[in-house]
């Protein structure tokens, strides 16, 4: 009698925790590294705001990520060891990030010694998915993908003869350089200068006085933020007067240097999203994102968004196990505020996305779509005007 | 030519905030024999009261020196009484633990209250410039040299002919023989502060137009800065004018005839030569 009473105490209290655990399942960790001081803080900022959205959402389709955020400030060496904490002390089943190329690139093998699922969202040097690691995954385009785009642009709209290359001797900077040179020349543009900074100094004028001399008609740039306002501003005091400025990206496609508009105005940024793309949900997110941080949503937020996405939804439905995970990554198959995403092996590349590159025009600080034609109706502005 | 020019007048024009940023650190280093490590935090924190300034009640960034200067010469005493004070006999470990982290605790603070954002001051004149025989020079640049040569200059008849500058020298020469001379050695550390922290704070100010504004822009300064007062020799302050102008000059120089990459390979290795040659720096007096 007594037995049975225990008994029936215990189905009661089994009875009772089971729905329990239905309606709360254990959370699937997630580690995010991120750059969120540092001088690439601003837009490890515009990620982490990409990364909330993405939870959000999460949970409201019943998945219940417990998200382990990761400061790597920049430097290479502490987004190694936080890789290394994420994949061994936290037991995470796949980590997103982190935001520059020079991290992304150094736990890129990382993620194959632990056996560690990586999707990395906007790090853009190609080198990183050319490895053959199968445990990376890259929904980023490449800088190659940057250069075209902008260059393709030019020479379509204008004739342009020349082009000078500016840069900043980061990974992401040489590469995306690298990328330009070889595609202008495939493409018939005589490169008439190659200048590589390094970035932070307060003086780019002597630089550009040289690039001014060769008069070239298209002057690419490759920087964050900070330098590109510094780069303009001195290529308005020196006159540089090419026919088009064009940025790749990074700090070209900020806000905060669309904002300075006595030298941002027609300044072209290639960028892997905007508000205007047909992709399903875009329009939702830009609302979304406007309402709940004021700012402007920008193509880093998206891809965030989009990669915690894919990574949450995938590493629920694998139960929090890195070789499922893994491989439904690499088989799977997404469609998204960033169009359809899928990882594929090409030209080289190893589950890499192959997405389509957009290009953003400045106009009274705003940016605005300008190409390609299937997104927008808006032409380029073409060629620059004279600094006043 | 016009090139050479160019790249000569920008470099000068550079090098003249980059001397003010090494003064104030020589000072300091001079009289109290203390590497001031948060000296480019400091230098920050003028950068940032310039643009409350000049955002919120409207002030130039120039004109705002007459109150970034005292503010942050009272900064430096309050730092120099309450802090640096107590470690200036201690290890020199000690020192550089407790500067570094000033620095630290400064740059931090600044990113709770301002964000990491980058704060970019523009004013109507950040962008422009006049032309001289063919090669543009820019305005704000142009003044904050302006400016940068009469502090110095002042600076130098204060250090040469007051009193007090004279009492801020001897300390520096010999603590214990000035104090015996009945000099207050520990009033004159926390001036030899403020000043040093009133020049950061004022180099923060004349760049704050043509540079950008982040709370970890100090580190960069502060690597300058060593460089610097190590070139001209240290704790001397014409050293610290002349390897200022030196550093720019020679960016500017390496950017345009090597490359801009390279540029910080060519300060470098003079800044070797120099030690090689003169281990004292250029105009600094052997010490040890």
């Amino acid at each position: 009698m007594r037995v049975n009473r225990i008994g029936w105490l215990l189905a009661l209290g089994l009875s009772l925790a089971v729905p329990g655990s239905a309606q709360a399942p254990k959370p699937v960790k997630i580690g995010a590294i991120n750059s969120t001081s540092g001088a690439e803080a601003p837009i490890g900022e515009t990620i982490n705001n990409g990364y909330i959205l993405a939870l959000e959402d999460l949970k409201k389709k019943g998945i219940n990520v417990e998200l382990i955020r990761e400061d790597d400030t920049g430097k290479p060496q502490i987004s190694m060891s936080a890789m290394e904490k994420l994949a061994t002390r936290d037991s995470v089943a796949g980590v997103v990030g982190p935001y520059t190329s020079a991290c992304a690139n150094a736990i890129s093998r990382l993620a194959e010694k632990y056996r560690v699922p990586l999707l990395v969202p906007v790090a853009s040097k190609e080198d990183i998915t050319r490895q053959g690691l199968t445990w990376l995954f890259r929904l980023s385009a490449t800088t190659d993908d940057y250069a075209a785009i902008l260059i393709d642009m030019a020479l379509k709209v204008g004739k342009p003869k020349s082009i000078a290359i500016i840069n900043e001797n980061t990974d992401f900077g040489t590469s995306a350089a690298k990328s330009a040179k070889a595609f202008s020349e495939s493409h018939g543009l005589k490169v008439v200068a190659e200048e590589a900074y390094a970035k932070g100094s307060p003086d780019y004028r002597s630089t550009l006085t040289k690039i001014k001399g060769q008069n070239p008609d298209l002057v690419f740039m490759v920087s964050y933020v900070a330098d590109g306002i510094l780069l303009m501003r001195q290529a308005r005091e020196v006159g540089l007067q090419p026919q088009a400025f064009l940025g790749a990206g990074a700090g070209f496609g900020n806000p905060a240097f669309a904002k300075e508009t006595d030298i941002s105005n027609n300044v072209f940024s290639s960028t892997q999203w905007t508000e205007e793309v047909t992709w399903p949900g875009a329009k939702e997110f830009a609302k979304r994102y406007r309402e709940k941080f004021n700012k402007e949503p920008v193509y880093h937020a998206a891809n965030a968004y989009a990669s915690l996405m894919i990574m949450g939804e995938t590493a629920a439905k694998a139960g929090g196990d890195r070789e499922k995970i893994r491989a439904a990554l690499d088989s799977g198959k997404w469609n998204g505020i960033m169009g359809e995403v899928k990882f594929q092996d090409y030209d080289g590349y190893t589950n890499q996305n192959k997405h389509p590159m957009l290009v953003e025009q400045i106009r009274n600080g705003k940016f605005e779509t300008v190409w390609p034609a299937t997104f927008t109706k808006n032409k380029p502005f073409y060629p620059f005007p004279k600094w006043k | 030519m016009t090139i050479f020019l160019q790249s000569l007048i920008s470099g000068i024009l550079v090098g003249g905030v980059y001397a003010l940023i090494g003064i104030g650190l020589t000072l300091v280093f001079g009289v109290m024999r203390i590497i001031n490590f948060a000296h480019g935090d400091i230098m920050m924190v003028g950068m940032y009261l310039t643009y409350m300034l000049f955002s919120m009640v409207g002030i130039d960034p120039f004109l705002s020196v007459l109150i970034t200067f005292p503010l942050m010469y009272l900064l430096g005493v309050f730092l120099q009484k309450v802090l640096i004070n107590r470690v200036l006999d201690a290890l020199p470990q000690n020192q550089i633990l407790l500067t570094i982290g000033l620095g630290l605790i400064m740059s931090n603070t600044m990113m709770l209250a301002f964000t990491s954002d980058y704060k970019i001051l523009s004013t109507t004149y950040s962008s422009s410039s006049f032309s001289v025989g063919g090669s543009s020079i820019s305005q704000p640049l142009t003044i904050s040299f302006l400016i940068t040569a009469a502090i110095t200059g002042g600076l130098y008849w204060f250090l040469v002919k007051t009193n007090t500058g004279q009492a801020i020298r001897a300390t520096a020469q010999d603590r214990e023989a000035a104090q015996l001379m009945g000099i207050n050695v520990k009033r004159m550390s926390g001036i030899a502060f403020g000043l040093g922290a009133g020049l950061a704070g004022t180099a923060g100010a004349l760049i704050a137009p043509t540079y950008y504004i982040f709370p970890q822009v100090g580190s960069v300064f502060t690597l300058k800065a060593f460089v610097i007062t190590v070139l001209g020799g240290m704790g001397s302050v014409v050293g610290a004018a002349i390897g200022g102008i030196i550093v720019g000059v020679s960016e500017s120089m390496g950017a345009v005839y090597i490359s801009s990459g390279w540029k910080d390979v060519v300060v470098y290795v003079i800044f070797l030569l120099v030690l090689l040659f003169k281990p004292a720096g250029l105009l600094g007096k052997s010490r040890m």
